[in-house]
């Protein structure tokens, strides 16, 4: 039975682990505490995995774990040789898919992004990922009205940081 | 265009980034522990029931002839025994509380409630360490004033005290016990200061969310 229960756990973590990723990529900045916070966030989906109930789509009920332990459980990573920032931006992509402009404005907003507080990282990253205000605002236990009025601000905020 | 629709353009076209982890990484991480500051928070308040325990425990197991000697003090053996039992119900109570006030810490909920369940255990401990603190106090003061009622060489020496000294002697030994209270309690704000502070920073943002 516990086997059962580890090998559709696992094999659901594989399929969505992207989630989990982009969550420690908002909250960390450098390869060990990304691979830190990583583990940490998959031990907690595995410890409240047995009251996961299929009425909750997976990846939706991973969100809410993953920001969670990354907001609130997570004591930050104790190893930090290594802390040479790493901004999504400079390890990828082709240069033709941008123009100049494009690109720098990208490594600026990714900058802005991560030095938002925890809180407004995590409205950033749902809005990133698409979900509406509804979902937003249960994730985080705050109104919907505060969630949108909180984004408009961080909008402003970025806005600002971009073209000063 | 808009700042963030740009960033979600390139958000998820950056998927592909991430080192894959294969189903066998995976496993290897449900086998680890977890380091989480609910399971760090539960690890010092073990730590706090037994240290308060022995410390509590100490005139029970000591030699005997420290018991006769507090009974003598106390004149009553009733009331050791008295205040034996209360303080083992005060331990079994927030043992229940705490038991409880863990069982509540869910990491399905939303940001806000997790934080606040946390914040409540932190509570729950903190009012033990306070309880404590205050019979710490309290039988210190009690203590010393019986000792010296009660060994005649001490009360002898008191005796020979100007009111002055007296009045030195007593605001020595008041000092040192208030410091040896403070002291404990400094402990207690810096450790749970350390281990909270992420979080009480983000419940007030939350909370500002509100206002």
């Amino acid at each position: 039975m516990e086997k059962e229960l580890e090998h559709s756990f696992v094999e659901l973590l594989e399929k969505h682990q992207n989630i989990v990723h982009k969550v420690c990529r908002l909250y960390t900045n450098n390869y060990d505490a990304h691979n830190d916070l990583f583990q940490e966030i998959t031990i907690q989906l595995w410890k409240a995995y047995p009251k996961f109930r299929g009425d909750a789509k997976f990846s939706t009920w991973m969100y809410r774990v993953g920001l969670n332990t990354a907001i609130t459980l997570f004591r930050k990573s104790k190893r930090r040789i290594n802390t040479q920032d790493f901004d999504g931006v400079e390890f990828r992509m082709k240069a033709e898919d941008y123009d100049d402009t494009e690109e720098q404005q990208l490594k600026t907003l990714y900058k802005a992004v991560h030095e938002l507080n925890d809180i407004e990282k995590a409205l950033v990253f749902l809005y990133l990922e698409d979900k509406d205000y509804k979902e937003i605002s249960e994730t985080l236990g705050i109104s919907e009205v505060n969630a949108r009025v909180k984004m408009n601000r961080i909008k402003t905020k970025l806005k600002t940081i971009l073209n000063p | 265009m808009d700042e963030l629709e740009l960033l979600k353009k390139d958000w998820n076209k950056k998927d592909s980034d991430f080192k894959k982890l294969s189903s066998a990484d995976l496993y290897a991480m449900l086998q680890k522990k977890s380091s989480s500051i609910v399971k760090t928070l539960f690890y010092i308040s073990i730590a706090e029931l037994l240290f308060w325990i022995v410390i509590n425990s100490i005139p029970y197991f000591s030699s005997d002839s420290y018991r006769e000697r507090l009974e003598a003090i106390y004149n009553n053996e009733h009331i050791i025994t008295a205040l034996t039992i209360f303080s083992y119900a005060v331990i079994l109570l927030f043992i229940y509380l705490l038991f409880k006030s863990y069982k509540a810490i869910s990491v399905t909920d939303s940001a806000k409630k997790l934080m606040e369940s946390i914040l409540n255990t932190r509570k729950v401990i903190k009012y033990y360490v306070i309880y404590n603190l205050i019979m710490a106090f309290v039988s210190m003061v009690v203590g010393m004033y019986l000792t010296i009622i009660h060994d005649p060489k001490l009360s002898h020496v008191i005796e020979t005290f100007s009111n002055k000294q007296l009045i030195a002697f007593i605001g020595i030994i008041a000092l040192a016990i208030v410091v040896f209270v403070v002291i404990i309690w400094l402990f207690y704000k810096l450790l749970y200061g350390l281990l909270l502070k992420r979080l009480n920073q983000n419940y007030k943002e939350l909370k500002k969310l509100e206002v």
